[in-house]
């Protein structure tokens, strides 16, 4: 058992170690009303991550979602606009996401493209073709029930809690009990082996990518939500972010290996560091540094608890 | 095969741009695309060896951010020469790429997350060792004139280098036994191991030579723009990584060729230089690199399915076909080049000014900023009365690399007026002198070249001015004392940092009980800002101003200030009054301090066309600027006016 997941429990070390210094050093991070913050202010980059853990299980990668985020946000800001409820809008920016992400599942089921590729090419396609269309401009003007949903914030930040805490549950639970997310550890492992068990690698890998279009979508929903405008250029970098969160949650990029519990670590970990250097007052210029060091630790331990239990 | 598909692809580019876009098919034009592609040129090459192997380097573009700032501090701080300082400088790349090695070949991690880890790592410590402001210029001409000037008159250096650099990396990966055990490494590592080839030497070496490539391009940067900085070649690696995708390297590792990423490279860079040239927006460029990037992965695997083998004997033939061919294509692309441009020349002498409606070519720092979005409107207002051609380009995110490049394709294309807010006045001004010379009339605006480098500056208000403007706003709403925080673009941002420096000498001065208490980046991003200034509030509970000092981080910081609930905290800076407006009549924004933007584009375009007609000259003292009067002129500056406070009050009577 402790071998098994070696890797996310180096991740729950790290994070409880982070905390722990935290804890002596900036006992204020601790007050309820910030964790709630830093709790939505994350709950996007988590769903994200659901999608991306997915993708990575399935020994693929998805580096648009940046893009896709954006599209998404300014869709539900223009329906929005156009008279539609925060729920109806929210439900079109999540339909435009899924078919951006079905674009992706053909292209690497159908035509075999690799996916670094194929999201490589979309990545920089949908940005541009977003920014040619909208020239920057930002959605303002939005109807005054559009912020929260028309909940107030205490309501609207509830909601976004309680999406949250039920989508990462519903996968988590879902990941070890149901079917259809087991094909994804089998075809990740062996997309041979999976085939000649008689899955279908191909609809297999349309399914993710189409799934993890709607989870980013949803992922933008509950992040535009909390403003009153839609900014044209959201997402910049959150694939990143998306990346960095599932592999230091203990995911393999090679395929087959991935926890839904080692992802929420993940993104706790670097959801954690960003704040944790402004509170323990370290400047915000060897910030970018000590992230990219926080990675390579993680990678270290994780290199390390592998060649322990191989 | 792939080789011969992108052959056709660069033949139909040009075939195509040469009809389409103006004085595209030039010697000069040639040798500014060979320029252009130095840098990412050189890491496409190194990452093709990478890639080959079935890894993948996404730390170079960062590297190159580091390189170039230890190169300034070891020739500007330690006095260090400038060949030691070069010497060095190689050696800290290589012994990044060497890191990345270590971690890849001893632990046996995968190169992905690695290289996403160093990534930020070396970025981080150029930021960090800067503190994001400083920057390194003033090196000496004859190191600059390797990457600025022209070797035998019409030859970039850069194109030389790239071609040597062509050619060993050949040598090594296509006709050496290291080369072919790259490859067999990345068809199987355990293969290669189990047939004797040294694999961790052979990973290791890669990834060094990749660090050391991105140290040679930064000094190739450093050279082209004159200036060190941390944000040396942001988001290269992605361009590189592109590049050899597209000239048929397998991203699974094992094939892939030399002439197939330069193929890849020419056929991004000549697309965006032609569509530049044809006065296409440079969004469209984006979009068709992503679907070219599909179209020429996704045919080569359409083919496969019909042919179940692929061939692999005759490789060697191949490449030897296409280097040949290439050469014969670019031999004679120069020669119709040459005789093309003596032409053009004579035509453009030959045509009478004034029967033609005058260019006027306008850039912004970035093209989506809303900042600039509502510069350009006036600009086009003023165009439509004056009946000019506006031709409005320029990076989509701040990228000073990529002015320079906009820059030299309006001289190619030959227009009338240049105007340019300047992202980095060190390394435009080369180019900006260079469009003097061909007798085009140079403005800046917004922000300002080196003095010598343009005619005249459209002055909107001094960097000074809005220092004290923002120190002594700040400074009222705090009564005088207590503390504040100041969310800023990113830490390397030229004007923010500029402005900051200014606010903190003005409350030192007159001031001395205001405290800073932190200053965090935005990147520009309303989202970032938020999360930045929450956190701001919970950590520093007796700050209550927030200085935002870039257009999206005002309403950013707003937001959060409104949802702590904290009515004794104000926010001020400096944005566009309509992203405002909800917080400024919610009382929490106090002001925001910004000049009309409007009005900015519209007397640079005003100006432009005074230039054009004589009536901007040196020695005057104002011009008439249609709907705005006179305008006064104070030496080479023309004046907006000064800075603008929106408050409640006002707000409503501007619409940008």
């Amino acid at each position: 058992m402790i071998q098994r997941y070696s890797r996310e429990i180096s991740t729950g070390v790290a994070l409880l170690g982070l905390l722990a210094v935290l804890l002596f050093a900036a006992p204020s991070f601790f007050r309820p009303a910030n964790l709630r913050e830093l709790l939505i202010g994350n709950a996007a980059l988590l769903i994200a991550a659901i999608g991306m853990t997915l993708v990575i299980l399935t020994g693929h990668i998805d580096i648009s979602i940046g893009s896709q985020f954006a599209i998404a946000s300014v869709v539900m800001g223009l329906l929005a606009k156009e008279g539609a409820s925060t729920a109806a809008a929210a439900a079109g920016g999540i339909a435009a996401a899924a078919v951006l992400g079905a674009m992706n599942g053909i292209l690497v089921a159908g035509l075999g493209i690799p996916s670094i590729v194929v999201t490589l090419a979309s990545m920089i396609a949908l940005r541009n073709a977003l920014r040619w269309a909208t020239e920057g401009k930002w959605v303002q003007d939005l109807p005054a029930t559009f912020q929260w949903a028309g909940l107030g914030q205490a309501g609207g930040e509830a909601l976004i809690l309680i999406l949250t805490g039920t989508v990462f549950a519903a996968f988590a639970w879902a990941s070890c009990n149901l079917q259809a997310i087991r094909l994804l550890y089998a075809t990740g492992s062996s997309p041979e082996a999976a085939r000649l068990a008689g899955i279908r690698p191909p609809r297999v890998f349309f399914f993710v990518f189409m799934g993890m279009g709607v989870l980013t979508g949803l992922a933008a929903a509950l992040n535009t939500i909390r403003f009153s405008e839609v900014q044209g250029n959201a997402g910049i970098g959150l694939e990143l972010q998306a990346i960095a969160a599932v592999v230091v949650g203990g995911a393999s990029i090679a395929g087959g290996r991935a926890t839904l519990p080692g992802t929420l670590l993940g993104v706790l970990l670097l959801a954690t560091i960003g704040p944790a250097l402004t509170f323990a007052g370290i400047n915000a210029f060897w910030e970018k540094a000590i992230q990219g060091s926080i990675i390579l630790a993680a990678v270290v331990m994780n290199a390390r608890g592998k060649s322990a239990h191989a | 095969m792939r080789e011969w598909r992108l052959l056709a692809l660069l033949a139909l580019e040009i075939a195509v741009f040469s009809f389409t876009a103006l004085n595209f098919f030039t010697v000069g034009n040639a040798a500014e695309v060979a320029r252009l592609s130095g840098e990412v040129g050189l890491l496409a090459l190194a990452q093709t060896c990478v890639i080959i192997t079935g890894g993948i380097d996404l730390s170079a573009g960062s590297m190159m951010g580091l390189c170039a700032i230890v190169f300034g501090v070891l020739w500007h701080d330690a006095g260090l020469s400038i060949g030691l300082s070069i010497l060095a400088t190689l050696g800290l790349g290589a012994l990044g790429g060497f890191f990345n090695a270590f971690l890849i070949t001893r632990l046996r991690a995968l190169p992905l997350i690695v290289t996403l880890g160093t990534l930020s790592l070396y970025r981080g410590m150029a930021e960090g060792i800067t503190e994001g402001v400083r920057n390194f210029s003033g090196f000496p001409q004859s190191f600059l004139s390797f990457g600025q000037g022209f070797w035998f008159g019409f030859l970039p250096p850069q194109a030389i280098l790239l071609g040597v650099a062509a050619v060993l990396f050949w040598l090594l990966l296509q006709r050496s036994v290291i080369g072919r055990g790259l490859s067999a490494i990345g068809y199987s590592p355990e293969g290669a191991r189990y047939a004797g080839i040294p694999v961790r030497a052979r990973l290791s070496l890669v990834y060094t030579l990749s660090g050391l490539t991105a140290s040679v391009a930064a000094i190739v940067y450093v050279a082209h723009l004159g200036q060190a900085k941390s944000d040396a070649g942001t988001g290269y690696e992605l361009m590189a990584i592109t590049a050899a995708v597209l000239g048929g390297t397998s991203i699974f590792g094992g094939s892939g060729s030399i002439a197939g990423t330069l193929l890849g490279l020419l056929s991004i860079v000549l697309l965006q230089n032609g569509l530049r040239l044809s006065d296409k927006p440079a969004e469209l460029a984006g979009v068709l690199t992503g679907v070219l990037l599909i179209a020429a992965i996704g045919m080569g695997q359409f083919s496969k399915l019909f042919k179940d083998e692929r061939i692999t004997d005759g490789i060697e033939m191949k490449n030897s076909q296409v280097a040949v061919l290439s050469t014969v294509i670019i031999a004679a692309a120069l020669l119709v080049a040459g005789s093309n441009w003596w032409m053009v020349r004579s035509l453009v002498r030959e045509s009478p000014r004034g029967t033609h409606k005058p260019v006027v070519a306008l850039m912004p720092k970035a093209k989506g900023d809303p900042y600039f979005v509502s510069c350009r409107q006036g600009a086009e207002e003023a165009a439509r009365e004056l009946g000019v051609d506006l031709l409005w380009d320029g990076p989509t995110d701040l990228d000073p690399a990529k002015q320079n490049e906009v820059v030299e394709g309006w001289i190619t294309r030959g227009v009338d007026t240049i105007a340019v807010s300047v992202e980095n006045s060190e390394g435009i001004s080369t180019v900006l002198r260079k469009a003097r010379a061909k007798g085009i009339k140079v403005l800046t605006w917004d922000a300002d070249a080196q003095a010598d480098a343009r005619d005249f500056f459209i002055n909107q208000a001094t960097q000074q001015g809005i220092g004290y403007a923002l120190a002594d706003e700040i400074a009222r709403l705090l009564h005088g004392q207590g503390s504040f925080a100041v969310v800023t673009a990113s830490l390397s941002a030229a004007n923010q940092n500029e402005w900051m420096k200014h606010i903190k000498a003005r409350l030192a001065d007159k001031y001395p009980k205001i405290k800073l208490a932190a200053i965090r980046p935005s990147d520009g991003d309303r989202d970032r800002a938020f999360s930045e200034t929450q956190t701001i509030l919970r950590v520093y509970p007796d700050v209550k101003v927030i200085a935002a000092i870039a257009a999206p981080a005002v309403p950013g910081a707003a937001e959060a200030v409104k949802q702590s609930g904290r009515s004794d905290v104000k926010v001020t800076g400096l944005s566009l009054p309509n992203m405002c407006k909800p917080y400024v009549h919610a009382g929490i924004i106090e002001s925001v301090v910004l000049w009309k933007t409007r009005d900015l584009g519209y007397l640079t375009v005003q100006a432009a066309k005074a230039m054009y007609d004589g009536v901007l000259r040196p020695g005057v003292t104002s011009i008439p600027a249609g709907r705005l009067g006179n305008v006064e002129v104070r030496g080479d500056n023309v004046m907006l006016g000064a800075p603008f406070f929106f408050t409640k009050q006002n707000i409503d009577q501007f619409d940008f």
